[in-house]
Order: C-alpha cells, then structure tokens, then sequence
C-alpha cells in the first residue's frame, strides 16, 4: 500500500497513467455503491427513523406524525427513565472495570509469557470458543450455576462454608454483572493479546540488560504498548454491554432495568414514541462514548 | 526476582479464568442429563437422555411442553444461508473497491463499521418503525434479514480487506497484460487467492446470523426463528429440555468450526504446494 502512494505523484502526470487512474477510480465507486446504499437504506434510514418518530405524538395504541416534544417531556420527568440511564451507565462502568481487570492477565500471560507459538494459539483459541456457542444459551447457563439450589451454593454448603443457600447471587444486579463479564471479556483478552504479542522482544531485553525490574518494564514498556489494545477491547465492550437486554431480561428477574429493557417493553406496549425517544438517548451515550475512545487511538490503523 | 512468581501465579490465574468461562456451560451440559422428574438444577435424580428424547418429541405424554424448535430452526438456518451469501459478496465487493485510494474512503469504511457497532435493539426498532411507517409487513426473510446483513457485511469487509492487503496486485496484473479477461482473471487468479478470506468470512456471517436475536427481535414478525423461540421460553419456567437443546446447538456450532477447519486445511494445504516453488524464490 505505502509502495502505490509514493508512485501516485510520480506517474500522474502521464496521461494513460491518468487515463487509468480515473478507470479504477470509476471501478472502485461501483464497486461499493451495493454496499453503502444497503447500510444507508437498512442502516441509516432506520436510526434516523427512530430520532424522526421520537418527536410523533404518541395515543395510547399508536403514533401519529403530528410533531411534538411530549414523549421526550414525559421521558426526562420520569424517575423510572431516568433511573434507566443512571443504571445503564452504572453496569456499563462497572463491566467495563470488570473485564478489563479480569481479561487483562490472561492477555498479559497469553501475550507474554507463552513463549511457545503454538501454545499461544491454543490458549487464546481456547478464549474464543465459548463465543461461538449461542449468545441466549451462555446467558441461562448462568442460572444453574448461580440459583439458591445452583452448583455455587450446593459446592458452598458442601465445604461448610455457608449453611443457607446465597440468594443474592441470582436474580439481581450481581448476576447481570456476573454474567455479561463473563460473556464480554473475549472482546478485552483478543485485542489487548494482540497488542501485548507484538511487542519486540529484544526492547524487553534491553531494558532488562539495563537493570530494569519487572514492575518498570510493565509499566514503561507494556502498559503503554497495550494501550490500543484496551481501547479497542473497551469499545468492543461498551457497544454491545450499552446495547444490552437480554442479559438483564433473563437473569435479574426485572430487577435491572437498562435502556435496552425499556426499549422492549415500551414496544412491546406499542409505545412506539416512548421507546424512540429511550432509542435516541441510547444512541446520544454510545456516540459520547465512541468519540471519547477514538480521541485516543485511530481504529482503522489498528485493524 | 519477583518474575519468577509472577509467571506460575498468571498461569494460575489464566487457569482459573478458563474455568470461569466454561463453567457455566459444563454445568448446563451436565444438568441436561437430569431424568425425567428432576428439575433445571442439582441435584440430579438420576442420569437419562429423557430430556434429549424430550427435545427430538420421542418421549410419550409430558408434564412439560416440547421446545418450539422445529420450524424455527429451518428458518434460521435458511436466514443464516441467505445473510452468508449477500454478506459475503457485499463484502468482497467493498474490500476489492478498497484496494484504489479514492477520497472518501474514510467516511465509508466507517458506515460499513458502524454496521457491527450499532446495537441490534436500536436498529431494529427503528427497522420496525419504518416498516410501519411505508406498510411492510415485517417477516424473517424481509425486515430482518436486510438487518441481518447489516450486522455481518462488516465483518466480512474486514475479513476480505486483510486478505486484499496481503496480496500482490501485479499478480492480477500479469494475467490481465497476457490477455486474459477481467471474468477469466477473476476466476482463475483472484478468487483461489482470495478463497480462504471467502471461507472465514462465511463462517463468520453464517455464525453471527444463525445466533442473532436482538437485530430480529422487533422485525421477524410472525414466524420466529430460532433465538427467538429461545428466548420466549426464557419468561417462563425453564426445564432441563433448554439444556439439552443448548448442548445440541453448541455441537452444530462445533459441527461448523471442524468443516471451516477441513477445508481451510486442505485448501491451503494444496495452494502450498501449488506455490511452494515461488515461495521459496520469495
């Protein structure tokens, strides 16, 4: 790629250099016009539906297109709403924590102390492979393990380290923090991995050779070297846990209600307006969200 | 040194995470053998494929209703087809438009991106919303199979734009100056190159598709494909058949990854060999 640009300016002021330029150009335009009308049409189009109908007038079985603020003066009045934001923010702060902190040694111990290639490949395989059973099975999987007759509390009162079952472990908050770390830390170990797996080796020698301990060559080498790594991860992470409801639907008994959760049942109701306007909001935190982690690093360089 | 330590603790801890991991998936398998009068959780009553025979309808009068699988599982496997091939050739289309620079390239890259990034809910809400709005009738096969491929063309774009990053275009080139046609050279040349991305990108849409639920929540419809079904027995009680179900799925997913694994193999392997001589100049 670095090789064609140099030869651009060089061959550009010929004219069948020219000439050709304009056909692959032409090629190009063609060749992605199938793609970028699909997304505008199925992507676009739907996402600025949802800000277009947030501002509809909303009766009890349907909308009208008469424009108004109503459902949006209604959303931010209402504790229930707002109470949705502040939790939905609240499991996406405290997974993103979680993930990192549990993902980040076993990125650290795959990336750098796995020495053996193959070995390396089989571990992180081994990280990838629950991704690819069903998203809706891994989900309830969680409650046999977690429930008040659940293997965690019968392996517990077994070792006598409890005598009555932990009902806090399903069906609350915990349980859908539980889970979705569970489920969205592959996305943490791959990238930061990665990263870690690129660094020279000899830049850790050298710094060894110097006198360096372990702790400074963590801090001054490897941390600032993984950095994309967690961003992408944290990206990866903050997307789909901000997008959430499933999760929270199936293992928290209605206790946990984020913005997702309210989507579904304001449709559910045929509050179309009502679930818009959650839509919009949604939409404005993950946009904040993505902006904020692109200012620090350029994705398309790291992919 | 304190490294010494450091390096047994991690693969300690990595151990334990695997753990974490499999955990709850080993223990569902387990509880899928539960007999017949036993409950979704420990302790088992006694050891039986009841709930498998439950699931295939091969038991006689239950107390607990069969999982509505059948149907949905033949549209969901039609769905995943139908996302794979558009995706697919959506895919290979805008990565080989990737190989020109072309101004605006960045914007674009980010649209199709955006298509992975955006949450399922939202999309399909708004899907639902202008299918109300313009009179579609929301179906598997229409409002959500468009959202479908949505979700997948990205990755299929990315797959496809490493591969094309990797490979030589005078190599194409070459074929198309001895007077081979632009199709001809398509055919002989690129797509062999480019047939292992082909195949990692139809795994990748066809997984994400066969398992997607929040893009077909609002927009499938009547006709329910598979997680949809799953997830409707989700607000009721659950039985040990959703187990014997999850390990069967998982198996097919499984099924998936060996048959990508034997092609990729024995594609690559006779491209090796085909081209051992070049490499070995290179």
């Amino acid at each position: 790629m670095t090789a064609m640009t140099t030869d651009l300016p060089l061959t550009s002021e010929k004219s069948p250099a020219t000439v050709r330029e304009a056909t692959d150009r032409r090629r190009a335009l063609m060749l992605l016009s199938p793609g970028v009308i699909w997304m505008t049409l199925f992507m676009l189009l739907p996402l600025g539906m949802v800000v277009y109908v947030s501002f509809w007038t909303q009766t009890t079985f349907a909308v009208n297109s008469t424009l108004t603020t109503a459902s949006w003066e209604r959303f931010l009045s209402s504790p229930t709403y707002l109470g949705a934001i502040g939790t939905t923010l609240r499991i996406w702060a405290i997974v993103l924590a979680a993930t990192l902190l549990v993902g980040y040694p076993v990125a650290l111990f795959i990336g750098l102390f796995v020495k053996n290639r193959t070995v390396q490949t089989a571990l992180l395989v081994a990280c990838v492979i629950p991704f690819w059973t069903s998203f809706l099975i891994r989900v309830i999987a969680w409650r046999p393990m977690l429930g008040t007759e659940g293997a965690i509390n019968v392996i517990l009162q077994k070792l006598g380290i409890i005598s009555e079952p932990l009902t806090f472990l399903l069906f609350s908050e915990f349980s859908v923090l539980v889970g979705m770390t569970q489920i969205y830390c592959v996305f943490m170990v791959g990238p930061i991995t990665f990263m870690i797996a690129r660094i020279d080796e000899s830049v850790i020698e050298a710094a060894r050779d110097l006198g360096a301990s372990f702790g400074t060559i963590f801090r001054r080498i490897v941390l600032p070297l993984s950095m994309p790594g967690v961003i992408v991860g944290a990206i990866f992470v903050s997307v789909m846990v901000l997008g959430e409801f499933a999760t929270a639907a199936s293992l928290s008994g209605r206790k946990v209600n984020l913005l997702g959760n309210i989507i579904v049942s304001q449709v559910g109701s045929l509050k179309w307006a009502f679930a818009a306007v959650a839509g919009v909001v949604l939409t404005i935190i993950i946009t904040a969200v993505i902006t904020l982690a692109l200012r620090v690093v350029d994705l398309r360089k790291e992919m | 040194m304190d490294v010494r330590m450091l390096r047994p603790a991690l693969a300690l801890y990595t151990g334990a995470f695997l753990a974490f991991l499999y955990g709850p998936m080993i223990v569902l398998a387990i509880l899928s053998f539960q007999g017949p009068n036993g409950g979704p959780q420990f302790p088992i009553q006694e050891w039986s494929t009841y709930w498998y025979r439950h699931l295939l309808g091969l038991t006689e009068t239950s107390r607990v209703s069969q999982l509505p699988v059948g149907d949905s599982l033949l549209r969901s496997l039609a769905l995943a087809f139908m996302t794979t091939v558009v995706s697919v050739v959506l895919g290979t289309m805008s990565a080989e438009a990737f190989r020109t620079r072309f101004r605006g390239s960045g914007p674009v890259f980010y649209l199709v991106i955006l298509g992975m990034m955006v949450p399922g809910v939202l999309v399909g809400l708004g899907m639902a919303l202008l299918s109300n709005v313009l009179g579609i009738e929301r179906a598997w096969w229409g409002t959500a199979f468009v959202l479908h491929v949505v979700y997948t063309y990205p990755f299929a774009f990315l797959v496809m734009l490493a591969i094309f990053n990797r490979f030589d275009r005078s190599v194409e080139e070459a074929s198309l100056s001895l007077g081979v046609s632009p199709a001809q050279t398509f055919r002989r040349v690129t797509f062999p190159i480019i047939f292992p991305g082909v195949l990692s990108a139809a795994l990748f849409s066809f997984t994400l598709s066969y398992d997607e639920f929040s893009r077909t929540l609002f927009t499938a419809g009547r006709d329910l494909t598979l997680p949809l079904s799953i997830y409707g027995t989700f607000s009721v009680e659950i039985y040990p058949n959703l187990f014997a179900f999850g390990v069967l799925t998982t198996l097919f997913s499984f099924t998936l990854l060996v048959i990508y694994g034997l092609l990729m193999k024995r594609f690559t392997g006779t491209r090796a060999g085909r081209f051992s001589g070049q490499e070995a100049v290179a």
